[in-house]
């Protein structure tokens, strides 16, 4: 008798046991998966921002520079191609094309003193960087996210709970090498 | 330059000390309300009855101790978005704040002319990072970046919770002791309950009790200076660039402060380096909030 009631409470206690870890490493997976979702929605949020400061920054620019047509052009043609993005590594790379551009822009803009004195342009620029580096940071922070869910669902026990779950692992966003110093450049 | 540290394994490390130490404060406390009963009541379980309610209401005093009293204590204002000095300061800590996937804290700025900042805040929600105009005037885009990243770890850290548990732990254990000498001095404390063969043993409990407190005080240093390294390696993660703030501390180092500054020594721990020191390069005490800048620049730039 006092047997059987004592292998029913070892069987109660670690099947209460599994039901934890189990819970924990659900809600882990489902946590890390949103913040994923998040940090890209965040990224989304900060490259439609930059489209558009664009064609402001396009209007205030026009007047000063008169011969750099194929600096502006430039800057024109990745933002049409940021706007046509679809896919999330489509959106990074139009992004890096951008940015791109938009360094040879603020870099010829130095050889035009008035435009440098423009307090329009001056914000636009300031603004243009800030969501720049918004977009390295959320960025960053999305393949944080990543490598967590990513070492949570392939590493013992959460391996198991992945499977059960049908969970996969998720691709990192890449950054050409070049484009990593970018956002140091910061005004 | 010392062999190289993941900055993860660095952040690791420094968690497990932290649980390390908060345990054993946790022991010290425990053996206080014990050694307390058991020489008030020769009985140890009585004393958590009294223990217990004076930590939680210590815990809720400083609680309490607000983000309001912390910033006029500091004399900061909200910072500007008009001054480009100061958008810049708010386009930083936003920035820094998607890196550290928090939410966007109130920005304000304190006018002095050393170089400093602090955080606060009860949680990451509700927070608070302030900065002095002297850092604003002093420290390149990317010094300053470092600095707020550091700020930022505070607040994902917890640590203001953590620093306003501790304080209040090493408050009530000060309180008791201080209750237990003062009740020797006027001969009450359990004279004539005093009848076993136990007298080594209260004896012990007196030694314990006079030398708690500064146990204690000296644990909550300890904490307050691994909580330090743990924000710059994790201020460092965060930023991608541990040189940033490594020169931000050399410029701190280096400045000669000016002025009287403002505020109460309460919150010199909060700081990114204590401003009531006059010379930063000092070598480390047990006494200090922060370890020795010199080490905390060697420290990141071994990263």
């Amino acid at each position: 008798m006092d047997l059987i009631w004592i292998i029913g409470i070892v069987v109660i206690i670690l099947v209460a046991f599994f039901a934890l870890i189990y819970w924990g490493f659900y809600n882990r997976i489902i946590r890390t998966e949103n913040r994923i979702d998040n940090s890209w929605a965040q990224i989304d949020v900060q490259l439609k921002r930059r489209a558009d400061l664009i064609p402001n920054l396009i209007e205030t620019v026009k007047g000063y520079m008169k011969h750099e047509k194929e600096v502006l052009e430039n800057v024109t043609k990745a933002r049409t191609s940021l706007m046509n993005a679809k896919s999330p590594q489509e959106n990074i790379d139009a992004d890096n094309m951008l940015t791109g551009a938009l360094k040879s822009l603020f870099a010829v803009s130095e050889n035009y003193p008035d435009l440098k004195a423009n307090q329009n342009f001056l914000n636009l620029q300031d603004e243009l960087t800030n969501t720049e580096n918004k977009i390295a940071y959320s960025r960053q922070h999305f393949n944080d996210s990543v490598l967590s869910y990513n070492n949570t669902i392939e590493t013992f026990p959460g391996l198991w709970f992945a499977k059960k779950m049908n969970r996969k692992t998720k691709e990192m966003l890449k950054v050409p090498e070049e484009s990593k110093e970018l956002h140091k450049v910061a005004f | 330059m010392g062999k190289k540290i993941l900055i993860e394994d660095q952040i690791r490390r420094n968690k497990q000390l932290t649980i390390l130490i908060c345990t054993f404060m946790a022991l010290l406390f425990i053996g206080v309300v014990f050694a307390f009963g058991y020489i008030f009541f020769q009985n140890i379980f009585i004393a958590l009855a009294f223990g217990i309610p004076i930590a939680i209401v210590y815990v809720v005093i400083t609680y309490s101790f607000s983000i309001k009293t912390v910033l006029s204590a500091a004399k900061a204002r909200p910072a500007n978005p008009k001054s480009r000095e100061e958008k810049i300061l708010i386009y930083k800590i936003e920035e820094m704040s998607i890196a550290a996937g928090l939410p966007m804290p109130k920005v304000y700025v304190q006018d002095s002319e050393n170089i400093n900042a602090f955080a606060t805040g009860k949680k990451p929600e509700n927070s608070v990072v302030c900065v002095t105009t002297g850092a604003l005037h002093k420290l390149k885009p990317e010094e300053l970046e470092g600095v707020i990243a550091h700020e930022m770890s505070h607040i994902k850290n917890h640590d203001i919770l953590i620093a306003t548990v501790t304080i209040a732990v090493v408050g009530t254990i000060a309180l008791i002791s201080e209750i237990l000498l003062y009740s020797f001095l006027w001969g009450g404390a359990g004279r004539g309950r005093r009848n076993d063969g136990n007298a080594i043993l209260i004896v012990i409990a007196i030694i314990f009790i006079i030398l708690a407190p500064i146990f204690s005080r000296l644990t909550y240093l300890v904490i307050s200076r691994r909580r330090e390294y743990l924000a710059d390696s994790n201020g460092a993660y965060l930023s991608r660039n541990p040189e940033g703030l490594a020169k931000a501390l050399e410029k701190i180092k280096n400045d000669q402060p000016s002025g009287k500054p403002k505020g109460s020594k309460t919150v010199a721990p909060l700081y990114i380096a204590n401003p009531f020191k006059r010379s930063r390069s000092e070598r480390g005490s047990i006494w200090s909030t922060h370890p020795p800048i010199d080490e905390r620049i060697r420290r990141l730039r071994s990263m």
